[in-house]
């Protein structure tokens, strides 16, 4: 009987220690993890800082001026080209030939007639 | 225990031999010393059993408690890991929408053990040939040395030092270092200013905010601006264009939010990259929007007006007589755009009579013109945060014959900024606000009071009618009500007056209903070309930059366009004949 317990206890204490000590290499490789992702972030917040620099050099409006001239077909912006109030847009065109086949815009297409609209639908609601 | 329990058995079981001498065993149990020191044992030995037993309790107690407890939320603060901060020795500079003007970047510094250097002259060749900007001669008798830490280059690109490192010579170090980067190269360099070597300011805000720029306590906070990057670009370049076509030797541009005081652009022509600042001259570091001191000419009527209808010397019914020239103290003054008549009052500011603001000034008089002046801040440097600043130059002794030059604008000397910062207390109410690089959030500032609310308004209407109906029609940029005037002045040499070398300026502001925005655009020496028939006057070629900026701006600075409410400008227009 003291065999058993004495036995019992000796592998109760050698069980609990390995316990403890994988507990204690648990903890450390996390706290090295954490080490680890704490450098990362500031490695990243060094690399965001490098890049935010580099980003506005690409970006200057000059670069930009320079870019969409040459990729985009924009022109510089009119003042009659800006609307002030809703109510100077025009209103949709509907049931008119108004789109060629094939093409893409967002003008309905002719297909879609007014007597395919239904009652309670407003005509000519604005965009 | 079991060794313990072996000494108090029967001694045929023992194993200690020397004990068991013969065989007489009750004189070894039963001896009374033996007895004793048994009994001693025993007693130790029931108080130790006790003591283990009751640490067995107490941690069976507390084990029973913990098991029955909730468990409590773990302590994380204390094991809490920190992320170092990313620390540089110097604040970034940002626009006011948060783009980045000025930063600090980690590069690295070569430096060399030259000890360790067995053959100088190979190294310094294999040197010179990743980093060419070096000279050999020089890193031989520098590597030569026999002993010492020797800087060789800073700032290397991440490039260069890969290059260097690849070399493979263990003497070479590199010891971290930071550089000053203007991502936007020549953009806003004369608002935000350069850095030294030693990434000390040496100009602009940067020189102005070193201390707090500088302070370790401040650097992860950025210093923002009121300068727009946008904005900044579509004056300079504006201001460029017109500089290239009219060959003009200098040009100076601002816009300022008339309501706070910001400068949201400022331009000055010819400028430089603050990224090399190597071989930069005097005339490129010089910023002429607020050290240059210029005669402006016309703009300066503005002033005169103000003053004049502030004080009830003059009213919109009022007029002069400006069909001949006038002559006071040995000078003629005469009209640029002479009518020849009797002019009322809009039509002098409209047509810009000299004539007509002479007169006016005479009767307004010399003190209240220095009076009024100098609250208008245009006998003093203008207040901005920068350290180059102009003072500006006037008559030390004011006489009639200053009174009269000085309405019109010649004869006094002020910075851009000082004329800028003037006519946005001109049109914004009354209120005189300092200029400021410094973006402020609340969109609304109280001034100094220098005009009364009804003389700003008469003033707005003025310049609004200049636009439409006087000389500086090329700035109408249609759909934004620019109000403005034109200024050209002939530039003084030898004591008299270059009639050849002109500073041609003009002063708009927008939307003239509701002041927004003071936009400046002055060009040093323009020469007329065919498009403007030779002419060189500001109304030709200044006034049409500023409709360009206000056009591509605009939008930006969300004034939107709108059709005009004539009924605000009856009352000035029916005064002003064609």
């Amino acid at each position: 009987m003291r065999k058993i317990v004495t036995i019992s206890a000796a592998i109760a204490a050698i069980m609990s220690g390995v316990m403890v000590l994988l507990l204690n290499i648990a903890v450390q490789e996390q706290a090295s993890l954490n080490r680890t992702l704490a450098k990362q972030i500031h490695d990243d917040r060094e690399a965001i800082r490098i890049l935010s620099a580099e980003w506005n050099y690409l970006t200057t409006p000059r670069t930009l001026e320079d870019r969409s001239g040459q990729f985009l077909a924009l022109m510089p912006l009119r003042a009659k080209q800006i609307v002030n109030t809703p109510a100077t847009i025009p209103l949709r065109p509907r049931g008119q030939d108004v789109d060629t086949k094939g093409a893409s815009s967002v003008v309905l297409s002719s297909a879609d007639k007014p007597r395919k609209v239904k009652k309670n639908q407003r005509k000519g609601t604005a965009l | 225990m079991n060794a313990l329990s072996t000494t108090v058995g029967p001694p045929a079981m023992s194993r200690r031999g020397p004990v068991s001498t013969g065989p007489n065993i009750p004189s070894l149990v039963g001896s009374e010393p033996q007895q004793r020191g048994m009994g001693i044992a025993r007693s130790r030995l029931v108080f130790v059993v006790i003591l283990f037993c009751a640490a067995f309790f107490v941690m069976a107690a507390r084990t029973v408690e913990l098991s029955l407890k909730k468990a409590e939320p773990m302590q994380v603060t204390k094991q809490h890991v920190t992320v170092p901060p990313v620390q540089f020795t110097r604040a970034d500079i940002l626009d006011r929408n948060g783009e980045v003007l000025a930063t600090n970047l980690g590069t690295s510094s070569l430096y060399a053990y030259p000890a360790r250097i067995r053959d100088p002259e190979e190294a310094a060749r294999k040197l010179v040939s990743v980093l060419p900007n070096l000279s050999e001669g020089h890193l031989i008798q520098k590597l030569s040395a026999s002993k010492g830490y020797i800087r060789l280059q800073q700032r290397l690109s991440p490039r260069q030092k890969w290059a260097v490192n690849a070399l493979g010579i263990p003497a070479f170090e590199f010891a971290p270092d930071e550089e000053r980067i203007y991502p936007h190269g020549r953009l806003a360099v004369h608002a935000l200013g350069a850095v030294n070597y030693k990434n000390e300011g040496i100009s602009g805000a940067e020189r102005y905010f070193e201390r707090r720029l500088s302070d370790a306590a401040s650097t992860n906070q950025a210093l923002r601006l009121s300068i727009d990057s946008r904005v900044q670009y579509a004056l300079a370049d504006e201001l460029e264009s017109a500089m290239r076509v009219f060959q003009a030797i200098g040009a100076a541009g601002v816009v300022m939010d008339v309501n706070t005081g910001e400068v949201i652009a400022m331009v000055s022509l010819p400028d430089f990259d603050p990224n090399t600042t190597r071989g930069v001259s005097g005339n490129q570091r010089f910023n002429r929007v607020t050290q240059g001191v210029y005669e402006l000419g016309s703009v300066f009527k503005t002033f005169t007006l103000a003053a004049a209808l502030d004080d009830g010397v003059v009213d919109f019914s009022d007029g002069y007589d400006a069909s001949l020239p006038m002559k006071v103290g040995g000078y003629t003054i005469r009209d640029d755009h002479p009518k020849g008549r009797y002019l009322t009052v809009p039509e002098i500011y409209a047509y810009s009579s000299n004539i007509g603001t002479a007169r006016m000034a005479l009767d307004l008089g010399t003190e209240q013109q220095q009076r009024y002046l100098s609250d208008f801040g245009l006998l003093r440097a203008p207040d901005i945060e920068l350290v180059e600043v102009g003072a500006p130059l006037f008559p030390a002794r004011w006489r009639k014959t200053s009174t009269v030059t000085i309405s019109y604008g010649h004869g006094i000397s002020v910075s851009p900024l000082a004329l800028v910062t003037g006519i946005a207390s001109m049109v914004n109410g009354g209120r005189l606000l300092p200029a400021t690089l410094i973006r402020n959030s609340e969109g609304w500032r109280q001034g100094k009071r220098v005009i009364a609310p009804d003389t700003s308004r008469k003033i707005r209407q003025l310049m609004r009618m200049v636009v439409t109906k006087g000389t500086g029609g090329r700035a109408d940029a249609v759909g934004y009500r620019v109000g403005g005037k034109t200024g050209t002045a002939e530039k003084a040499s030898n004591g008299g007056y270059d009639r050849k070398a002109l500073i041609s300026s003009f002063v708009g502001v927008y939307p003239m209903d509701d002041p927004q925005y003071v936009v400046f655009a002055l060009l040093d020496e323009p020469k007329g070309t065919k498009a403007t028939y030779g002419f060189s006057s500001g109304g030709w070629v200044a006034a049409p930059v500023v409709k360009n900026v206000i056009l591509r701006t605009a939008p930006l600075l969300g004034v939107a366009p709108k059709t005009e409410d004539e009924g605000l400008y009856k009352n000035v227009a029916l005064r002003i004949e064609e």
